[in-house]
């Protein structure tokens, strides 16, 4: 009989009532087959594997991770926070040591939600891992975490919510930006000034393999991981790397998956982005799965893979192993943003951001104080054809006492002035979350 | 009239019930060297009460296939799967003729690899030198796709007696669940088609010619010709029985607790939203789980013989028995006998168990009585633990639908029906414990007997349809239909509806439509290159497991 090495708890939520459209990407179907896999496998009646129900997020778990505009109800639907609730489970049963590793097999996607939110973008609207990331570090104090995005798209709104923060590693692989949506994640996107280097972008070239990813995770995040030493490794599992990917031009595979997946040996694996529903989820959960639970996964093989087919040419080897021998050194030693502008005592940041779903234009004034005795508190200035001109601030956990008056200026100001529609506090050292303008 | 035969552990129980009630019972020793003996011992009994004519019905509930399995006296078994894609199939090795074999279909019911004719026929060859009679196929996917089994079968052709077929089985997913179910199908084909010749033989002898149905684990029955086919359905009927028996005694409405307190577990079921709660998958046959429908039940080391021990300060009462109770002259203190100490009952030798009691509290420096009231609090809490955890499984039970996750019912019992030899004693504590009202019905000894006798048919039925691959399969009644491109979720659900009354009337099973309930019912646009391209429809239906209509009148009047 099979016993899984690492207790798994899998997280599975398909939401079969819910889509964004009938013939949109995130519809319906798009857990079907991977459950019926999954089911007819036997998974869940593996020695070491169980299945639970998702907790379904609270409106303070979306407050203290996001600024919401005009307020999470207006953006946020029951199916977001099921997934992030799912995201949230998946922590729990880590964190509480009922299991060793969990995978929150959850929809809709969450990385390409960012700091503020207006809409949804990238059919992202709220951002799972960091949700689940904040209740982690609410419920049991300040944690190192590490998270490895390896959807084929650029994490834009975890690298954007994670900027600043120097306890989160963020590393994201991705389809070359100049190829693909959202058409950002160079090597120059390195993180604030607090944070410079906690941010690594890796874009890969159309056409990367098996091999190319591989080489990836053994030269640059292997190593990057281990100097960081994170409490815990958080895999943004998107599954459009796959050859039969019908958005995206990778040429990962399954087995692929399971390698990287097994060489990162993340705690907890949340579902990403991934759309070849019948001819890739199926294949690459199941590896993640019997990867994740330390299981053979060797029989894991697509019916139509080639490897001959869709191995990567010389070329594309060369360029990424030129790439890592580079891309190290943006870590170890990050170069001073040339960008960045000191205007009194905060580093200031203009921003303009598209809600590619939605059809949103936000438009933002990202403003840190510039303390030595913390991470400094964050105040955002937005406005969109949605909202009128709104501000976020956010005093830090650890905040120091000259940050936290910082922050409750900036909000008690805000509201003398008038000149914001709405405001909204996160006060993450007092646990304290505040909102006007209603 | 119904007759209702139970042949249990460690009695054999008959009822015989028409439309008064029951008109008498019967109980003997079960002889497990020779289950058809205690069989008849209850027919003979049977022949004395009543006139074989007036018996319309024969209800058996046995431990046949049970036994067979746990004491390995099933037949060998050439077991040929093709999985493809996946969990390497070996892994799942039941047995020793376990072939698998090179081809696959995957979730969507196509065929991705053809399977070799020479690998099944040297496999064939193989099971055959060593005198194999009994073979099983089983396919990953079958259920979306039973051409694969269908061919193996055909290739082993007759040199097998029996060829079990995973999607016959059932519609369900879970392909080791299903090697499983197939071979143990197999292992104990022979052994209950002798067994079920024998049992009508015995009726016949004795001028009974009512219809005979086998009681199933999921508390229904199936006909005697099914249950040739399928006997791996009779297995592990036992609690089913007890349940079922509770079920058509007491007009059970509310969410429930059904606690059965036995000499040395307490089984407990739940009962809630007009039906006994199912088993998710299906029950585990030794560490095999199977994807056989059984009642949700679970099994806690509590009973009356429990022993009552200590260590430091605590009591404890079971897991372990150490013989019977002091009062049934056993040499340990268990749980009756703190209930002898406490006078809450008389049974047996009352004075021995106040002996053995002093004796085991005088060693803590404690009084007899003390000891019972601890012995039976902490009896009670483990009781009350085992129902809040099981509740606390199924109300977690993993959902897929927004609907279901933030609007679902949850359970929560509202009332205990009791019984066991116990019952009648823990009935205070119980409802002390739980703040809850407690039923111990009448005839509660006899349970198990008449909810053999009282329960009806249960079957039910997976329909797929796939409106791109211009197919619908009902696969567990060998149904396989073109369909047109607008079928949609309605023509599924009545397709599924009348294929199952279809077969049931086929096998001379009286049903009534109201019994017959949609299990689920879903259908998904399927998508490509972003047009709809077809829809992938799931139903499933079945007659619930309950009483039997004619004797509904019975309800409550039995409680
Ligand atoms: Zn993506
Ligand atoms: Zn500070």
């Amino acid at each position: 009989m099979l016993k899984a090495k690492n207790r798994l708890g899998i997280v599975f939520f398909p939401a079969y009532d819910w889509s964004l459209g009938p013939t949109h990407p995130e519809r319906e179907e798009r857990l079907l087959y991977t459950h019926d896999q999954l089911v007819e496998e036997g998974v869940f009646d593996i020695e070491g594997i169980s299945e639970h129900k998702p907790d379904v997020a609270a409106r303070e778990d979306v407050e203290r991770t996001h600024f919401c505009f005009p307020e999470p109800e207006a953006v946020v639907t029951r199916s977001h926070m099921a997934a992030a609730g799912g995201a949230i489970t998946a922590a729990r049963l880590v964190m509480e040591g009922r299991t060793d590793r969990a995978f929150a097999l959850v929809r809709p996607p969450g990385h390409h939600a960012m700091k503020s939110v207006h809409g949804t973008r990238g059919f992202c609207t709220i951002n799972s891992e960091a949700v689940m990331v904040e209740w982690v570090r609410e419920t049991y104090g300040r944690r190192r975490v590490a998270i490895v995005d390896t959807d084929c798209h650029h994490g834009d709104g975890t690298q954007d919510i994670y900027w600043h923060d120097p306890d989160t590693l963020f590393i994201s692989l991705h389809q070359d930006g100049r190829t693909l949506y959202p058409g950002s994640g160079f090597p120059h996107e390195l993180g604030g000034p607090k944070a410079r280097g906690r941010t690594l972008n890796i874009p890969l070239p159309p056409n990367t393999s098996d091999e190319g990813f591989l080489h990836v995770i053994d030269n640059v995040v292997l190593p990057i991981l281990d100097d960081f030493r994170p409490d815990l490794i958080i895999n943004s599992a998107g599954q459009d790397n796959h050859f039969t990917d019908p958005i995206t031009n990778m040429n990962f595979s399954a087995r692929g998956y399971a390698l990287m997946n097994e060489r990162l040996a993340p705690h907890i694996a949340v579902l990403e982005g991934g759309y070849a529903i019948q001819g890739a989820l199926p294949y690459v959960n199941l590896g993640i799965v019997l990867a994740m639970a330390g299981l053979d996964y060797a029989h894991v093989v697509e019916p139509d893979w080639d490897p001959e087919r869709w191995r990567q040419t010389r070329q594309v080897g060369k360029y990424i192993e030129a790439l890592c021998e580079e891309l190290p050194k943006l870590y170890f030693k990050p170069p001073p943003d040339p960008r960045d502008t000191l205007a009194g005592n905060w580093h200031v940041r203009m921003k303009e951001i598209f809600y590619d779903t939605d059809g949103i234009q936000e438009s933002q004034r990202e403003m840190l104080y510039d303390c030595r005795k913390c991470r400094g508190t964050l105040k955002i200035e937005t406005r969109s054809g949605r909202v009128p001109l709104s501000l976020g601030v956010e005093i830090p956990q650890d905040a120091c006492p000259v940050c936290r008056a910082e922050g409750y200026r900036a909000f008690e100001e805000a509201q003398l002035k008038g000149s914001f529609r709405y405001v909204q506090l996160i006060n993450r050292a007092d646990k304290e979350y505040l909102r006007v303008g209603f | 009239m119904l007759l209702g035969i139970d042949v249990g552990g460690t009695h054999t129980d008959a009822v015989l019930i028409d439309d008064g009630g029951i008109r008498g019972s019967f109980k003997t020793p079960t002889d497990h060297a020779d289950l058809l003996s205690s069989i008849r011992a209850a027919l003979d009994w049977v022949a004395a009460e009543a006139d074989a004519f007036d018996i319309e019905r024969v209800n058996l509930s046995t431990t046949l296939t049970t036994n067979a399995i746990v004491e390995g006296t099933t037949e060998e078994v050439g077991l040929f799967v093709a999985g493809g894609p996946g969990i390497d199939p070996h892994t799942f090795q039941i047995c020793r003729h376990f072939h698998v074999l090179s081809g696959a279909t995957d979730h969507r019911g196509t065929a991705v690899r053809e399977l070799s004719r020479a690998e099944i026929e040297a496999a064939a060859k193989a099971c055959d030198a060593d005198g194999v009679r009994s073979y099983a196929a089983v396919c990953k996917f079958s259920p979306r796709n039973p051409s694969m089994e269908q061919t193996i079968a055909e290739a082993i052709g007759s040199r097998a007696d029996v060829v079990t077929l995973g999607h016959q089985l059932t519609g369900r997913l879970g392909f080791p669940r299903r090697m499983a179910t197939a071979y143990f199908n197999s292992a104990v084909w022979r052994l209950f088609n002798e067994f079920s010749f024998a049992v009508e033989l015995a009726l016949r002898e004795r001028g009974i010619r009512a219809k005979v149905n086998i009681l199933k684990a999921d508390g229904g029955t199936m006909p005697l010709a099914m249950a040739r086919r399928i006997p791996v359905e009779s297995i592990l009927s036992g609690p089913a029985a007890s349940v079922m028996g509770i079920i058509s005694m007491c007009d059970i409405a509310l969410d429930s607790l059904i606690l059965d307190v036995g000499g040395t577990t307490t089984d407990i079921a739940v009962f809630a939203g007009g039906s006994p709660i199912m088993e998710p998958g299906g029950i585990s046959i030794g560490s095999y789980p199977t994807l056989v429908r059984a009642l949700l039940t679970t099994s806690i080391g509590v009973g009356g013989d429990s022993a009552v021990s200590m260590l430091g300060e605590q009591v404890f009462v079971g897991p372990r028995r150490k013989g019977p109770c002091m009062c049934a002259g056993g040499s340990h203190p268990a749980l009756m006998d703190a209930f002898n100490v406490l006078g809450a009952s008389r049974y047996g030798d009352v004075a021995a168990s106040r002996a053995g009691m002093a004796e085991l509290a005088a060693a803590h420096s404690l009084t007899p009585e003390f000891l019972a009231q601890k012995a039976v609090d902490a009896a009670v809490a483990n009781i009350v633990a085992a129902c809040r955890e099981l509740v606390g499984q199924i109300n977690a039970r993993p959902v897929y639908t927004l609907h279901e996750l933030l609007d679902g019912r949850r359970v929560v019992p509202k009332k205990i029906y009791l019984m066991g030899g116990p019952a009648e004693v823990m009935k205070m504590p119980l409802f002390r414990a739980f703040q809850l009202s407690v039923s111990v019905p009448r005839n509660f000894s006899v349970a198990n007997a008449v909810g053999a006798a009282l329960t009806r048919t249960t079957t039910g039925a997976e329909l797929f349809a796939d409106t791109e691959k211009r197919r619908m399969h009902v696969p567990t009644l060998g149904i396989s239909k073109v369909i047109e491109p607008g079928y949609g979720l309605a023509d599924a659900e009545r397709d599924a509806r009348r294929s199952l009354l279809g077969f049931l009337r086929q096998e001379g099973i009286p049903v009534r439509e109201e019994n017959l309930m949609m299990t689920h019912a879903e259908s998904f646009n399927m998508v490509s290159d972003g047009v709809l391209s077809g829809r992938n429809i799931r139903v499933g239906c079945q007659i619930r497991p309950g009483i039997l209509h004619r004797y509904k009148a019975l309800l409550g009047r039995l409680c």
